[in-house]
């Protein structure tokens, strides 16, 4: 398909003025600028902006909010406070994961859910489908807000630059109502490359009028920031050990399959979708978890390779993987039966017929959070 | 010669996967990938080279070239005997980007079956028209 048919965000002038556009899921998206490698060291090093305009938000309001989003998540936003933000995947009943999604509070009766673009209107309908019996309300902005993310060990001192308040107040994981560029903005302490950041959320600007939205955009590169394209937000994401959606899990992955069981509470107060297939599967024991794998000979794993024990006998498969560019070596997330999950297990992945040797390691991040990641030494 | 924006060598040899073959005075044949591949790759971080000694057969794949993003298989341009390797790539697959038909080369072969392999293949002037009806 030709790129000018294909849906844009707010930031698509910007893109096909600059970068390398792809189709990527039906949006016209960049794959990097100047080069992946240049954007990746942009982000780990100082600070680096997305376009994720792409992605999914949706106000939910109303007296049952919170019993309604406590029911579709496996997490507990019970114990929330105010501008609060939790990460959560939402579970089909058979346990296979919807999506994974980051809920903000911000009062009792209004909360923002943010999730990703490959699933956006599949969530929106499963959530709309589901709320029937709950007195809340759904609306799905994801048009008219813009979400631009602001990632990096600079990220703070480059977005000051731009915005009234003080960013040093605004606490990991927690959102906030900000004025960035003379507008009014929300922007949440999070992100997706395992760095300090901001994504910031610009209302009122479409696709069809996304002057806000760029003006934000070109200040934060005005004030320093490197726009980076699809390329280093998935090999950012990959060193951090953060799962993609459709790669590393799907509606055929149980949470605890995942590695994700740090974000189901099942003994939260009500009924949540998925708990009773959850709790089997914890009562069973899985068949096959999400281990961490680094190379130690040459080859770079892939998305999809085989994975082999010791006896050259296929126990798994890569679900992402690739080199990192911070570390120097190819590193993988996989599945494989739990027997071989212990750190340090030696293991084979199958690169064009030769099986090549590596190790389950610590994944999450797969690098040293003393020297990388926003818990670095400062 | 150019293409729009690519490079295309005088005297070589083309494949429609975008690998070249060059005929080098002392009867081997130098092999590698085109500006057109390594454009389309991007900034290379890893090259498997293929096996010296072993024996290949024209359009084999016997290596692949990788950026951060995409695995590119390498089909060898003729067939032969592998008699060297750029080993200089192990350390800089960069050179692929930089200078794809001279310090990116990936391997010389022994041809066994020249003439009859290059009849298979482009020269420069058809390799130009048809890189125009290649989508990019």
């Amino acid at each position: 398909m030709d790129i000018k048919d294909l849906k844009k965000t707010h930031i698509y002038e910007y893109h096909v003025a600059h970068g390398n556009v792809v189709d990527f899921g039906g949006y016209a998206m960049p794959v990097w600028y100047e080069g992946i490698k240049a954007e990746h060291a942009a982000v780990r090093d100082a600070c680096g902006i997305f376009d994720t305009c792409h992605m999914g938000r949706t106000w939910a309001t109303g007296p049952d909010v919170e019993r309604f989003l406590n029911y579709m998540i496996t997490n507990d936003l019970s114990k929330l406070e105010p501008n609060g933000g939790l990460y959560s995947v939402m579970c089909k009943p058979t346990g296979g994961i919807i999506d994974d999604l980051i809920l903000y509070k911000i009062n009792d009766e209004k909360y923002w859910v943010v999730y990703n673009s490959s699933t956006r209107d599949k969530d929106f309908k499963w959530l709309k489908k589901n709320s029937k019996d709950f007195d809340v309300k759904l609306k799905d902005v994801s048009d008219e807000v813009a979400m631009i993310a602001v990632q990096g060990p600079k990220a703070e001192e480059v977005m000051q630059k731009i915005t009234e308040q003080d960013l040093s107040k605004v606490g990991r994981f927690t959102i906030a109502d900000l004025t960035v560029c003379g507008y009014e903005v929300m922007a949440a302490r999070t992100g997706y490359t395992g760095e300090d950041g901001f994504e910031i959320y610009v209302p009122d600007t479409t696709p069809e009028n996304p002057e806000k939205a760029l003006k934000v955009w070109n200040d934060l590169i005005a004030a320093g920031a490197v726009p980076c394209g699809l390329g280093a937000r998935d090999s950012l994401r990959l060193e951090a050990g953060l799962w993609l959606y459709g790669n590393d899990m799907d509606e055929s992955i149980n949470p605890l399959e995942a590695g994700l069981g740090w974000t189901v509470k099942l003994e939260k107060e009500g009924y949540f979708i998925g708990q009773r297939a959850i709790q089997k599967m914890k009562d069973e024991g899985a068949k096959k978890v999400l281990i961490g794998f680094k190379m130690e000979d040459r080859g770079i794993p892939r998305h999809g390779y085989p994975i082999l024990n010791m006896e050259e006998q296929e126990i798994g498969v890569v679900t992402s993987g690739g080199l990192s560019p911070t570390l120097g070596y190819g590193i993988a997330l996989a599945y494989v039966p739990p027997e071989y999950k212990k750190r340090g297990t030696e293991l084979y992945i199958q690169i064009r017929d030769k099986p090549v040797k590596g190790k389950v390691v610590k994944h999450r991040p797969f690098y040293d959070e003393s020297v990388y990641g926003w818990k670095r030494d400062k | 010669m150019m293409t729009d924006e690519y490079k295309i060598a005088e005297g070589l040899y083309y494949t429609k996967e975008h690998e070249w073959a060059k005929k080098l005075d002392d009867g081997m044949v130098a092999v590698g990938i085109d500006d057109y591949a390594q454009a389309q790759l991007h900034e290379v971080v890893y090259v498997e080279l293929p096996v010296v000694d072993s024996e290949i057969s024209q359009a084999e794949a016997v290596g692949a070239v990788e950026s951060v993003k995409a695995v590119s298989d390498f089909y060898c341009p003729v067939s032969g005997k592998v008699v060297e390797v750029n080993m200089s790539l192990l350390d800089s697959p960069e050179q692929i980007n930089n200078d794809p038909y001279g310090e990116g080369w990936i391997a010389k072969i022994e041809p066994s079956n020249l003439e009859a392999d290059l009849g298979k293949l482009m020269d420069a002037a058809a390799y130009a028209e048809y890189l125009k009806t290649v989508s990019h």
